[in-house]
């Protein structure tokens, strides 16, 4: 073996060993580090860090344009993704309103089943004139809907059935002016006839109150029952506004009703009341 | 091949490896360009400078990851070894022959790798270990060498053998 040979082996050998020692060095796992496995990662900590330093920022302006490419396509997919979930909470959100309408229904209707046999109905159209106050709703005579029968909402009074199909009808809401519903004052017991103004107009009005009898803002109006074709004790709204009527014996006064008759979604429709001891009165029946 | 030169270049192609390579990773297995880089020089240059490439190129390497360093210096040294080896017996100006030739050197190398990971008391499965890994990874490296043989094969015409 020639001298040059023999050295290039000798200094390969050493190589390699020194390199398996430092292989040896630098497995991760271990906890404790040899003298020279310190000393050794201790040398070469400046060098390791600036290289991560450099190949950090050289792989982020690498990295950025590499991650433009498709960036519209992923853009876009977000985009409709967002107005997809958008959709979906709002269909969530009428189901949660939904919901909590129907939880009110169903809890009204529990505690009303001793007095009137109630059957549920959806508005399915509002009367698109401008003077009349009427909904449809999706109950009709194969429900067993009838005339004159009462429709209402855990509110309040909303109005009776006009005119029925097979499967829809038309209730006169208490706002029509061809609405007339027998009521009295809740606390003082006044009589009086609830009529509407308009059927656009949320406001009703309660004429031929006597002018003697103590009637304030405020005051609730309820159903009296007396010959009309209302079960006794509906409410029906709240008196906002009182003034005399010209013929100077009566006063007239203001009613809010209590069902909120723009935004009816559910309602009940009276099919049977438990008839009064002293006034008996059924709805439509 | 001028060492500064040849240590930017593996510079470039480490950092390439760290990024881009990923995205074109296939069921997690990406070309290994600085083996790549290794055998190509070693087959033109060489044994020696194909050892010497290959030991500066794996140690790079290791000094980028920070642990076990030397076994890539190792296993491309190895590499490059054979690289340079085959250089010497076969005909150095065929695409194909170079394409072989980095296939069946990036497994010998991946081989050694593996090896030496037994040596770490670091068991993978042989099977998984060549067929998951080794053979994979030196498919995909060999796939690459017909893209850059030619030019690295220029370069070296230009520089002369200088390393």
């Amino acid at each position: 073996m020639r001298w040059v040979t023999a050295k290039r082996l000798l200094f390969l050998v050493v190589l390699i060993a020194v390199t398996l020692a430092a292989m040896r060095a630098t497995v991760p796992e271990r906890t404790r580090l040899t003298p020279l496995g310190s000393k050794f990662r201790d040398v070469i900590e400046p060098v390791q860090t600036g290289l991560t330093w450099v190949g950090r920022q050289v792989h982020y302006l690498i990295s950025f344009p590499v991650s433009m490419v498709g960036a519209t396509a992923r853009s876009q997919a977000l985009e409709q993704e967002i107005e997809r979930l958008e959709s979906e909470i709002i269909q969530l959100n009428e189901y949660k309103m939904e919901n909590q309408r129907l939880t009110g229904l169903l809890n009204y209707e529990q505690v009303m089943a001793q007095k009137f046999n109630l059957l549920t109905a959806s508005v399915i159209s509002r009367d698109s004139g401008k003077w009349f106050g009427t909904v449809t709703l999706n109950r009709g005579l194969k429900d067993g809907v009838k005339e004159n029968m009462t429709v209402l909402t855990p509110e309040g009074l909303v109005g009776r059935v006009v005119s029925i199909s097979a499967s829809t009808c038309e209730v006169l809401l208490i706002t029509d002016p061809n609405s007339g519903v027998s009521s009295l004052v809740q606390d003082t017991r006044t009589p009086g006839i609830v009529e509407g103004v308009d059927g656009r107009t949320v406001i009703a009005r309660m004429i031929h109150i006597p002018n003697n009898d103590p009637v304030e803002v405020g005051q609730a109006v309820v159903t009296s029952g007396l010959g009309s074709i209302f079960p006794k004790g509906i409410p029906v709204g709240e008196i906002a506004g009182i003034r005399n009527e010209p013929s100077g014996l009566f006063l007239s006064a203001e009613i809010r009703p209590f069902a909120n008759l723009n935004n009816l979604e559910e309602v009940f429709i009276v099919t049977f009341s438990q008839p009064e001891t002293n006034s008996p009165r059924v709805g439509g029946q | 091949m001028q060492l500064p030169f040849y240590l930017l270049l593996l510079g470039v192609v480490m950092i390439f490896q760290t990024t881009i390579l990923d995205t074109v990773a296939i069921a997690g297995i990406k070309p290994d360009l600085v083996l790549l880089l290794v055998v190509l020089s070693g087959f033109l240059l060489g044994t020696r400078e194909g050892a010497f490439l290959g030991f500066v190129g794996g140690i790079v390497e290791d000094l980028f990851s920070g642990s076990y360093i030397g076994i890539n210096a190792l296993s491309k040294m190895a590499a490059g070894y054979l690289a340079g080896a085959a250089g010497e017996r076969l005909y150095r100006e065929n695409i194909p022959i170079a394409t072989g030739v980095t296939f069946f050197t990036s497994l010998a190398g991946l081989i050694v790798n593996y090896l030496l990971l037994l040596y770490l008391n670091i068991h993978v499965s042989p099977l998984y270990a060549f067929f998951r890994v080794a053979l994979p990874t030196a498919a995909y490296t060999a796939v690459l060498a017909p893209f850059i043989f030619k030019r690295i094969f220029h370069y070296i015409q230009l520089r002369g053998r200088d390393l």
